[in-house]
């Protein structure tokens, strides 16, 4: 039912978009960028002389001028330290596409202003960002969880604090996360394995919905999120700002502070400070309270920059550390508790509320250290250099007997190096492009001390890439190419017993990518890109044996496994006007010998009782989807939106499908906004999430994929001025009716429900 | 360019030192802690007056290894005699490690608890009583009586192990309790004997 209405909406939502054509209505677009580094320029002055109109272009550094009438024009586009731009053009039918690059002056006058130097996503593929109001919104909330408001993307998660993203289908290894410009390494493999990084430290979240391996690496088959915190002051400016979160549900508390600022004295430095802590209980269900749910995590991150116009330096630092209780009656010690629980629904232990974090419980901390700088041979060549450190240590701990209960019974130790060298070009003609190295090291230990054989083993692994992108620029059209090689070697090692158990592997791999863009009319767009992947085999998949404690499975790993190889296409469709904003996007992944966990059908018997016997096997896979967002402004106050997605996977060699897998889902909303002045400072929010029941499901799961639900939500924001700052006030109720669901991606609806009826208030003060 | 130098040599320095220092820790052998391997059950005859008589018999499901793909546990039969009253005793041992975890069990009695299930219950062949020291249930200890007509020599018990339970659930004080999953915890030992009755 709901899946047709799912339907049923996408289909609305795409006839909204029947496009207008006006008649003698010229539009002229544009992108301004910074000649050095290809980024864009925010709030550059655009001004038409004959028509005496203006506007500043916005964070993409892009413009709008619409209703301009055919002939000669000229265009004059300012922005502080940088040359004026004075061009004339030709208007003709239809719309044009130009694309302005600013040069910055040379002469150092008094006041200039040193930007930032922020990397800029460059890519011709469908990217969608959370910034601004909407990040706002997900504020408090863990990555996954805020990315869920981008179309496509959805979360595997294990329960309610631990949520990792799926973009298209694809997570774990599949996609990588960028702290700050540097591959997030931790123990991802792990589907309870969240990553260890707190949106609070970004201003911008960014999901790259294609292949995007040449430019990042392997592993980036299903997509890329970049997280990135705000470019540091080059100038003597501070800003501090200030979040406060509580959730009714949980009874959580959130507070972050970030602080930045440049100085004076020595021009072009800047630095930023920011911190968060969050400590939550036990969630509730409709009915009842999850046992052992609560969570306190800590986190912080400093920056210190300089940049002259040459020369621009960052060292950067982050840390992130989080303690994670774990469902209690999740923890299962044998199949037939296993499906005890699953046949009641629910877990047997009644709980009442607490803050009070037990075993089994995850203890995991993440430093992250980085280096980077970029210096400017001339004014089209720009040599960058990034070096980044992490520590990772995780420690997962069970239930066990006497005074094992306080040792952890995985203990893991990873250390990752990264080091990046490229050259980007950026020349007056039409060609940008950059070649570079890329080195990681990494070296994984399991802290002896366990009593428990370890899971994956100690091992070392080097992964060395070059790659070579060079994009073409012309008017509407983008064009974009990419190679890469890798090589990567693997030399593990383990007891299990008495046994040393080594292996030493090697993979290579090449990887290629066609991208482009072009602007159809002044209000559509299309993009294009087709990619190629490829992701070795994770220590887990290779070296798994024995026992996943809680899940009742012994998992068999296969040090034969060959390396997963993805080709991406991805396609998507913009239309923008004054009232309608509609993006599709839809896409096709054939990955060629897909690593997945399979059961054998065996089960197997010890002293302990029975356990599902489950190995990692390869087959080919097809994945293919939709996604599509859209706005519409019915007034000046009253606006809605929609999105959805829809993806589906099969296994191509036995045309059955894959477990976990997002079944189709859509929200839409309803805006109205009022207030006093123009600003309309007053918002209220309706929304609705529908989410289908999976059909399309394994052979084997240990219970059958739980039904269709909705989720109503309402929201009421409100800014005001405090001491002549922006003060917001957001008061959220999620799952409004308090209806009792379980979600298919939820690990844990094999044991309880989900979240249960949620208040949030959110205040946030920049000054 | 002197500023550049110096800054280039001094991001060298910093990533030879952070590349040289990330080697991976060679393994060691750890000895699995938790691992149950041998289970034994001790039964000894108690006369009329509830004395302790005759010889102990011990039977003994081993599982050398612990859990270990591939292995299956050997499992003694139980013989026991129609129409007597035994003292039944459980030792739990890691064999690997040399552990004795009756005494952890022991420890811990407030989280632990056995429970008696199996053909020899449901069709009333054994009645079964907890009979640990302070009252408590616990099951390292108890009072088997074997019924003196059994319509078959050839039965079986299974002993469930339950760690981290709430013993005050209703039910739960009876050695018999079929639906223990519903007390909370986990499993940590789940066996069937085999049970012949002369």
């Amino acid at each position: 039912m709901i899946q047709k209405a799912v339907m049923l909406c996408l289909g609305m939502a795409l006839s909204l978009s029947t496009l207008s054509a006006q008649q003698c209505d010229l539009v002229l677009r544009g992108k301004v960028l910074h000649l050095e580094n290809n980024q864009p320029i925010e709030a550059a002055y655009v001004w038409l002389p004959e028509s005496s109109i203006g506007v500043a272009t916005d964070a993409n550094g892009n413009f709008t001028f619409r209703n301009l009438c055919p002939g000669k024009k000229t265009i004059q586009i300012t922005f502080i330290g940088h040359k004026e731009i004075k061009q004339s053009i030709q208007l003709s039918a239809g719309t044009s596409n130009l694309t302005f690059k600013m040069e910055e002056e040379a002469v150092a006058l008094s006041g200039v202003e040193v930007h930032g130097h922020r990397e800029a996503v460059q890519t011709t593929t469908a990217v969608s960002t959370l910034y601004g109001e909407a990040l706002l919104q997900s504020r408090g909330e863990s990555l996954g969880e805020s990315l869920k408001r981008v179309a496509g993307v959805t979360t595997f998660s294990t329960g309610n604090t631990i949520s990792k993203p799926v973009i298209h289908g694809l997570h774990s290894n599949r996609i990588l996360i960028l702290n700050n410009g540097i591959r997030l390494e931790g123990q991802q493999w792990g589907a309870e394995h969240a990553p260890e990084i707190d949106p609070f430290l970004a201003d911008e979240l960014t999901v790259i919905k294609g292949a995007e391996t040449v430019r990042y690496g392997p592993e980036a088959m299903g997509g890329v999120i970049l997280v990135n915190p705000p470019a540091l002051p080059t100038t003597d400016q501070s800003k501090t700002e200030l979040n406060l979160v509580g959730h009714s549900n949980g009874r959580a508390g959130n507070v972050a502070v970030s602080h930045s600022g440049g100085s004076n004295i020595i021009k072009g430095l800047g630095y930023r400070i920011q911190g968060a802590a969050r400590r939550a209980g036990n969630v509730r269900t409709p009915q009842y309270f999850q046992g052992n749910t609560g969570m306190s995590e800590v986190s912080g991150s400093a920056a210190l920059g300089y940049s002259s116009t040459k020369l621009g330096t960052e060292v950067y630092y982050s840390y992130f550390t989080t303690q994670l209780g774990i469902l209690r009656d999740s923890h299962t010690g044998n199949l037939s508790d296993l499906l005890e629980i699953i046949e009641n629904g629910a877990p047997f232990t009644q709980a009442d509320f607490t803050y009070t974090i037990n075993n089994p419980k995850q203890v995991v901390t993440h430093h992250l250290a980085k280096v980077k700088a970029h210096y400017h041979l001339n004014p089209s060549w720009k040599l960058n250099f990034q070096y980044g450190f992490q520590q990772n240590n995780r420690q997962e701990f069970d239930r066990r007997r006497g005074d094992l209960n306080a040792r952890p019974s995985l203990d893991l130790e990873l250390f990752t190096n990264t080091a990046e060298l490229f050259l980007e070009h950026n020349l007056k003609s039409q060609w940008t492009g950059s070649m570079g190295l890329n080195l990681i090291q990494q070296a994984n230990s399991n802290l002896p001390g366990t009593g428990v054989t370890p899971l994956i083993p100690n091992y070392d692994l080097v992964n060395a890439g070059v790659y070579l992108m060079e994009k073409y620029l012309k008017g509407p059209l983008e064009l974009e190419a990419g190679l890469r090689y890798d090589y990567r070697t693997l030399s593990a090692a383990r007891y299990i017993g008495n046994d040393l158990q080594e292996a030493n592997l090697n993979y290579q791999n090449g990887s290629a990518f066609l991208g482009g863009m072009y602007q159809l009319n002044a209000n559509l767009a299309f993009t294009s890109n087709l990619g190629t992947a490829w992701r070795p085999p994770n220590v887990n998949e290779l070296f798994s044996q024995g026992l996943h404690h809680g899940a009742a499975a012994v998992e068999l790993g296969d040090a034969d496994l060959t390396s997963e190889k993805s080709l991406k296409w991805v396609n998507s469709l913009e239309y923008e006007t004054k009232r309608t904003s509609i993006e599709l996007t839809g896409y096709t992944n054939k990955i060629q010998d897909y690593i997945y966990l399979n059961p054998t059908g065996e089960t197997f018997v010890s002293l302990r009782g029975t356990f599902n016997v489950y190995e990692y096997l390869q087959a080919d896979a097809f994945f293919y989807g939709f996604d599509l967002s859209g706005t519409y402004n019915f007034s000046d106050h009253f606006k809605g939106y929609a999105k959805g997605s829809i993806i589906r996977a099969k296994n191509t060699e036995t045309n059955r499908y894959f477990p976990f897998i997002p079944s189709d889902r859509m929200d839409w909303g309803l805006s109205y906004e009022f207030g006093k002045d123009t600003e309309r400072q007053n918002r209220l929010t309706l929304s609705q999430v529908l989410v289908a029941q999976q059909s399309r499901e394994p052979d084997f799961d240990l219970a059958p994929a739980p039904p269709a639900y909705s989720l109503v939500n309402v929201g009421f924001s409100k800014k005001i001025q405090l001491f002549k700052h922006d003060f917001s006030v957001s008061m959220q109720v999620n799952n409004l009716l308090n209806t009792e669901f379980k979600e298919y991606m939820n690990r844990f609806r094999y044991f309880t429900a989900d979240m249960g009826r949620n208040f949030q208030l959110k205040l946030n003060y920049q000054f | 360019m002197k500023n550049l130098r110096k800054v280039s040599l001094y991001l060298l320095a910093l990533m030879v030192f952070g590349f040289a220092s990330c080697k991976s820790e060679d393994p060691t052998q750890e000895n699995d802690g938790e691992v149950i391997t041998d289970v034994t059950l001790k039964f000894q005859e108690l006369n009329a007056s509830n004395a302790l008589v005759g010889s102990v018999l011990s039977f003994k499901a081993s599982d050398p290894q612990g859990i270990e793909v591939g292995k299956t546990p050997t499992i003694q039969s139980i013989s026991l005699a129609k129409g007597k009253k035994y003292q039944m005793t459980i030792e739990v041992t890691n064999a690997i490690k040399g552990e004795d975890i009756t005494q952890e069990i022991l420890t811990e009695a407030a989280a632990h608890q056995f429970f008696f299930l199996g053909q020899v219950f449901d069709s009333s062949f054994f009645s079964i009583q907890y009979a640990d020291a302070g009252g408590v249930a616990l099951g390292l200890k108890t009072i088997v009586t074997v019924s003196s007509s059994t319509g078959t020599n050839n039965s079986n018990m299974r002993v469930v192990l339950r760690h981290d339970l709430n013993k005050s659930f209703p039910g739960a004080s009876s050695p018999t309790f079929a639906n223990f999953a519903q007390a909370g915890g986990e499993t940590d030992l789940d066996l069937t004997f085999p049970v012949i009755l002369n």
